[in-house]
């Protein structure tokens, strides 16, 4: 997701790849190790398409005629919208942040990046306990002190599921688009300007157009995103593929409708996916030549306030609200004789408990999916041909694996195959990750591709065989990219929560299933304090990539 | 620089500028330093100085990319920026060829040649378009993508670019700095070709003296955001303004002396040119290797030759002075002496040497 | 698969007796030096809030055994025992209804446990072979607003939910709910199939809202979002006792009318159970005076064994009408319920 940066990067710096094509024999030991990989993170997919295909007909036809369409109708409309939205929000404000003489630029350009350590269900969680019509706090609010009737747009339904993804998501277009328009040429808009084009038209005939590879991916992982989003769509009372199978697997017993409506699912993100992949192959040559020279901030004059009214409300909506209503339900807990007494349980038993379950799942997660990263990326970097970049773009089908997927899979993996695994943790943590190698992969190459391979060339001259110098040249050369690509991994999976919540055994409970489990009894004032923390926790990963620029 | 001319159209300048400054934060040094200039109608100035020193700066300010904060600035006569006074960049009809060429990345090279002809009937952007990308030879990369294309091609697109509206002026920013070296004196010889034949006035920044002497009809030197020396190339080789500009075109010694009743005493001996200058006066004299001559020594001298460059039909010596200082003498290449020979020198122009105090010409004494 | 013998459970009946019997003696405390230890693994359709402070009760008694518990609906749960019967994960599946515990029975998912105390249990509410052993009986009941709906103008009836008047007023819980599940395949038996379909398109036409647990449709009522909602007694207890103004109707108590649905909680021990032995000692828990009051006290619920006093709150369902309707035949048609409930597009 937000390693598009790095995505990008891979293709800035691949000119000298390019000179080598065919010229390298395969590693047989690498290959060996990659496709191990890339099957580790076939399979599931590969199984649940074929259970999907074998089902019974009666099941196919009941799908067809109920559910199907109104389902496919509703997954693509929501897609659509906060496609939209993120790409409209994320370039304005990554437009205001970087090119523009707002206010506090350089506090809202951390600011803007803080949703991503909270996930988008648990703003959805105090969204809703906020405006919720009649029951909401603010109508109650109103009503009670100033004998205000307001009840305010709904949260929920279509329009508050966009709303709310829109909200949470624009982050991964907004740093893509400020990481853009901060490595755009000024020179550019200059030529434009020269040509007889004003600063509007130039915007849109020069610079848009120039980043819109970067945008278009951004773009469509957000719709990736969207896809696989559960607990917020769920809450919103919005039904989308996800929701649907997540509802056939807690309502039935029967997988395979389930089966069925997840094939129909990854078809749609398959979809998707391959249209990203292929953005990202054509990105790599955009912006030629250096001389890189910053440009000067356009003069915003009369809109400066209420451009910064436009960034604060984002930020004031995304960070500030949330995080001052779960302090304030935390507060309360605190103070509510039997609340306290169940945090207290938890708390002997449970918070701690399930922060060190959502540390190590995640953290084991994340050094896993480097790890099995590694000789993929390898491959495809240093023997691009089809091939390995076939292995790549295989492993990189976890963007298309939607939570909810990825676990009724195993659950059906494990049921037939594996039954040894079930029961374990380490399900979820291999459903980690399944679902998270791609940002691992791409980071793993962003790293390698910025490494020349004389470095690895120099080690093998000098009596190294190959595996020696991946080890004690490579690696070590490559590791704060791997690093990067750990703490991308771990904060995604920090926040997981269909998956989680579906394949967790009994007594493995997340921080993420927590707050879940507690807001959706509303029992706020329970659910607040493992929010808190979890937002806590994904803010150091966030943190790292931040200051990396890596994200 | 000279005052404005009361204009006919005739020798109006298509570029003025008046006491030109621009600071870019307070207390910073002026990066355009009340820098007066004119560019005659199909004319070429070549804008020269080491990096740092605002010629980027000024033609910036020329384009309109960046406002000063006095000055004024006038093409064909029209002010475009000046106190009450801002034509933003679109409607000054500059063309700019920039450092990096600035290709829109995303259109081919036809479109991008087109871009600037935006509103004009179609067939006519066509023809004009074809026109240049044939006088470029690009004629047939026209559907190629910038990334396709290399440097010299690159290049010559960002021309026929800034050409297609048929600007007033044209700035080029360093135009062949991305080139490797054996590709610029081709593409600058079609630059140059394709300026002339279109009658084009320009304005052309760079660093290297030789592309300024080759481009430029005449030259500005700029330092430290002044303008030290505007002439032809001829005028400014010969006769420079200030010690910068001797020192800037190269191959030039540095030789101090005193000014004595009889001439200038330098270490080499008396050098009789008379300067408007008190007795006793600190001055430099500037010295070219051909300005300097010498002979192996029989005792006494104290010169020695370091280092000898053969250039063909002559010898280049360096020569290191009792005090350490060095000059470059030009001598016939019969003359062949090792390095560590003793030698004796002195001055033998033929003219009078460049004189500087405090870094400005020193006028040569009424006599 | 040992034949079960259909059995009727005929409630009003039961409920006379309930009431009828005097408190019996205290179960002898557990002896700690004897209690086994380990990970008990509890799959639970009742949510964790309603059923963790019986297990820390439980705790406290037997700290060297430790419950993990696994929440979930009970669909979920059941259809996870399925997947693993073949290597069993859980020690015990407690579901909210009757219907899922007979089917896990039915597929041979359970072993038998009588409990050590089998008098506790009237027969209407275990499996004649002690697959599984009921624990709790919860009434479905109507939650309205006291402060949007006026007590004559509440609805008597859940058929009466599908008058237009209560159009976009009402909350429910969803088909992933076992409550719901179970009074949907109730009223296939008590109304027919055809009548039960029209109910649900009524309900859907009515534009109910579908929540995925009770906790929402009280609050939501509580809060006055919706009118009225269609929820088990407690929840009507619980936001009550959370200050708001509603009130409960027991709904169908006319004459000639089906009378109140009642679901009973249920458990049984898993077949191939790794700590089957402490799975006894928790289902003894549970069933004993203790544990049958915490379910009173904390959760508003009926006991299953005679005598342990209600909440003083809660409407003793003697002298009530009850539906009368069969678990077994309820469970068979479990699946056929569920695809009816898909068809329809409950959500």
């Amino acid at each position: 997701m937000a390693n598009l940066i790095v995505a990008s990067l891979v293709g800035l710096q691949s000119r000298w790849r390019e000179r080598q094509i065919g010229k390298r024999r395969l590693s047989r030991p690498l290959l060996l190790a990659a496709l191990a990989v890339a099957a580790l993170v076939a399979t599931p997919l590969a199984y649940l398409l074929l259970r999907a295909a074998t089902a019974p007909a009666e099941t196919w036809a009941r799908l067809l005629q109920t559910r199907l369409l109104g389902l496919l109708t509703n997954t693509l409309a929501l897609m659509a919208a906060v496609t939209l939205g993120t790409v409209v929000l994320g370039v304005a404000l990554a437009w205001l942040v970087e090119r523009t003489d707002l206010p506090g630029r350089p506090v809202w350009r951390w600011l803007l990046a803080v949703p991503l350590a909270m996930p988008a269900f648990i703003g959805a969680v105090v969204h809703v306990a906020l405006l919720r019509p009649r029951g909401g706090i603010v109508p109650r609010f109103l009503a009670e002190t100033l004998g205000v009737d307001w009840q305010g747009p709904s949260p929920f339904g279509f329009w508050g599921a966009a709303f709310m993804l829109t909200l949470f998501m624009y982050p991964y277009v907004y740093l893509l688009s400020a990481a853009a328009f901060r490595n755009l040429h000024a020179s550019l808009e200059e030529a434009a300007r020269s040509l007889g084009r004003n600063a509007w038209q130039t915007l849109w005939t020069v610079t848009l157009p120039v980043l819109r590879p970067g945008l278009a991916a951004g773009a469509l992982l957000v719709a990736l995103d969207v896809l696989a989003e559960y607990g917020t769509v769920a809450l919103l009372r919005y039904e989308t593929f996800s929701a649907a199978i997540f509802l056939q697997l807690s309502g039935r017993y029967d997988r395979s409708a389930a089966a069925i409506l997840s094939g129909g699912l990854v078809v749609i993100a398959l979809a998707v996916l391959a249209i990203e992949l292929w953005l990202q192959g054509r990105a790599r040559a955009e912006q030629v030549g250096g001389h890189w020279r910053p440009a000067p901030p356009q003069p915003l004059r009369a809109w400066r306030w209420p451009a910064f009214a436009l960034v604060a409300a984002v930020s004031l909506a995304t960070v500030f609200v949330p995080v001052t209503v779960l302090a304030a339900w935390t507060v309360q807990g605190l103070r509510d004789g039997p609340t306290l007494a169940e945090l207290d349980r938890a708390a002997g038993r449970g918070l701690g408990h399930y922060l060190f379950n959502s540390l190590w799942s995640a953290g084991l997660a994340a050094g896993l999916a480097v790890a099995l990263s590694v000789p993929v990326a390898y491959l495809a970097v240093r023997y691009p041909r089809w091939t390995s970049r076939g292995l790549s773009h295989l492993c990189q089908v976890g963007y298309a694996l939607p939570g909810v997927v990825v676990a009724l899979s195993l659950i059906l993996l494990t049921n037939t195959a594996l039954p040894a695994l079930r029961g374990l943790p380490l399900v979820v943590v291999l459903a980690y990750v399944v679902r998270h190698m791609p940002q691992a992969v791409r980071s793993s190459q962003a790293a390698l591709a910025q490494l020349a391979p004389s470095l690895e060339e120099a080690g093998r001259s000098l009596g190294r065989d190959s595996l020696n110098v991946l080890l004690t040249v490579t690696v070590p050369l490559i590791f704060p990219g791997l690093l990067a690509g750990a703490a991308l991994v771990f904060l995604t999976s920090l926040k997981e929560l269909p998956a989680t919540l579906l394949l967790r055994p009994a007594g493995f409970d997340t921080l993420a299933v927590r707050v879940w489990l507690a807001a959706n009894d509303g029992l706020y004032p329970q659910a607040a304090p493992a929010a808190l923390l979890l937002t806590l926790c994904a803010a150091v990963p966030l943190a790292f990539l931040l200051r990396r620029g890596r994200i | 620089m000279a005052p404005r001319h009361p204009a006919t159209d005739e020798c109006m300048p298509a570029l003025e500028l008046l006491d030109i400054t621009k600071q870019y934060a307070p207390g910073a040094a002026r990066a355009v330093d009340a820098v007066s200039l004119a560019v005659q109608k199909g004319e070429i100035l070549s804008l020269l100085g080491p990096s740092g020193c605002g010629k980027t700066s000024t033609l910036r300010l020329i384009a309109g990319f960046e406002r000063p904060d006095a000055g004024v600035i006038r093409l064909n006569g029209q002010t475009v920026t000046g106190p009450g006074h801002w034509v933003p960049p679109e409607r000054r009809g500059i063309g700019m060829v920039f450092q990096d060429y600035a290709l829109f990345p995303h259109l081919t090279v036809r479109q991008n040649v087109g871009f600037g002809l935006q509103g004009r009937a179609a067939a006519r952007i066509q023809d004009t378009v074809a026109h240049l990308l044939e006088l470029l030879g690009l004629r047939g990369l026209a559907e190629r993508y910038p990334h396709e294309l290399s440097g010299g091609e690159r290049q010559r697109v960002a021309l026929a670019r800034a050409l297609a509206p048929e600007p007033v002026l044209i700035l080029l920013d360093e135009p062949f700095s991305s080139l490797d070296a054996d590709r610029r004196a081709a593409v600058r010889e079609q630059v140059r070709a394709t300026l002339r034949s279109l009658g084009a006035t320009a304005l052309f920044v760079t660093h290297d003296q030789e592309e300024a002497l080759f481009l430029g009809d005449r030259l500005a030197i700029l330092h430290q955001g002044r303008l030290q020396q505007i002439d032809t190339p001829e005028a400014i080789f010969h006769s420079p303004a200030t010690r910068f500009v001797a020192e800037f075109l190269g191959h030039t010694d540095f030789l101090p002396g005193e000014v004595t009743a009889d001439g200038i005493l330098t270490e080499i001996g008396l050098i009789p040119q008379r300067v408007a200058l008190p007795i006793g006066a600190p001055v430099e004299l500037a010295m070219r290797a051909d300005d300097v001559t010498l002979e192996p020594a029989r005792g006494g001298a104290r010169a020695l030759v370091l280092a000898r460059h053969f250039k063909g039909a002559q010898n280049v010596y360096r020569v290191r002075l009792p005090s350490g200082r060095l000059l470059h003498s030009l001598q016939p290449h019969t003359l062949n002496l090792r390095s560590g020979t003793p030698v004796r020198v002195w001055a033998a122009a033929g003219h009078p040497l460049a004189c500087f105090h405090d870094g400005q010409r020193v006028p040569a004494a009424e006599l | 698969m040992p034949a079960l013998k259909p059995f009727i459970l005929k409630l009003t009946l039961v409920a006379g007796l309930l009431a009828a019997c005097a408190p019996t003696a205290p179960t002898a405390p557990p002896e700690p030096g004897a209690a086994p230890a380990g990970d008990l693994v509890l799959y639970s359709g009742r949510s964790e809030a309603l059923i963790q402070p019986v297990i820390d009760q439980f705790q406290a008694l037997y700290p060297d055994i430790n419950v993990a518990l696994k929440a979930g609906s009970n669909s979920e749960l059941a259809a996870a025992l399925l997947e693993e019967r073949a290597n069993p994960q859980a020690d015990l599946f407690l579901t909210t209804e009757l219907m899922t515990v007979q089917k896990m029975a039915n597929e041979g998912v359970f072993q038998p446990y009588q409990p050590g105390t089998p008098d506790a249990v009237p027969a209407d509410y275990h499996h004649p072979d002690w697959l599984w052993t009921g624990l709790t009986l919860r009434a479905r009941v109507l939650i309205y607003n006291t402060q949007l709906v006026t007590p004559a103008a509440a609805p008597q009836s859940v058929l009466d939910l599908t008058k237009p008047e209560w159009r976009g007023q009402l909350a429910a819980a969803g088909s992933t709910n076992g409550g719901f599940q179970a009074h949907v395949a109730a009223l296939r038996q008590l109304i027919g199939d055809a009548a039960t379909t029209a109910w649900l398109t009524g309900l859907s036409a009515n534009e109910v809202q579908f929540f995925g647990g009770h906790t929402d449709v009280r609050k939501a009522v509580g809060a006055g979002e919706f009118q009225v909602g269609l929820v088990n007694h407690y929840y009507y207890h619980l936001q009550k006792a959370e200050g708001s103004p509603v009130a409960v109707v027991y709904p169908d108590q006319g004459e000639g009318q089906m009378g109140v649905v009642v679901n009973a909680t249920g458990i049984g021990v898993i077949a191939g159970a790794r700590h089957a032995a402490a799975a006894g000692l928790f289902i003894d828990y549970l069933l004993s005076p203790e544990g049958q009051q915490l379910f009173a006290e904390l959760n508003y619920e009926y006991p299953v064994r005679p005598g342990v006093p209600l909440h003083p709150e809660v409407q003793p369902l003697t002298g009530l009408r009850l539906a009368a309707f069969d678990v077994v035949a309820a469970a068979d048609s479990l699946e056929s319920t569920l695809d009816l409930l898909e068809t329809l597009g409950i959500p």
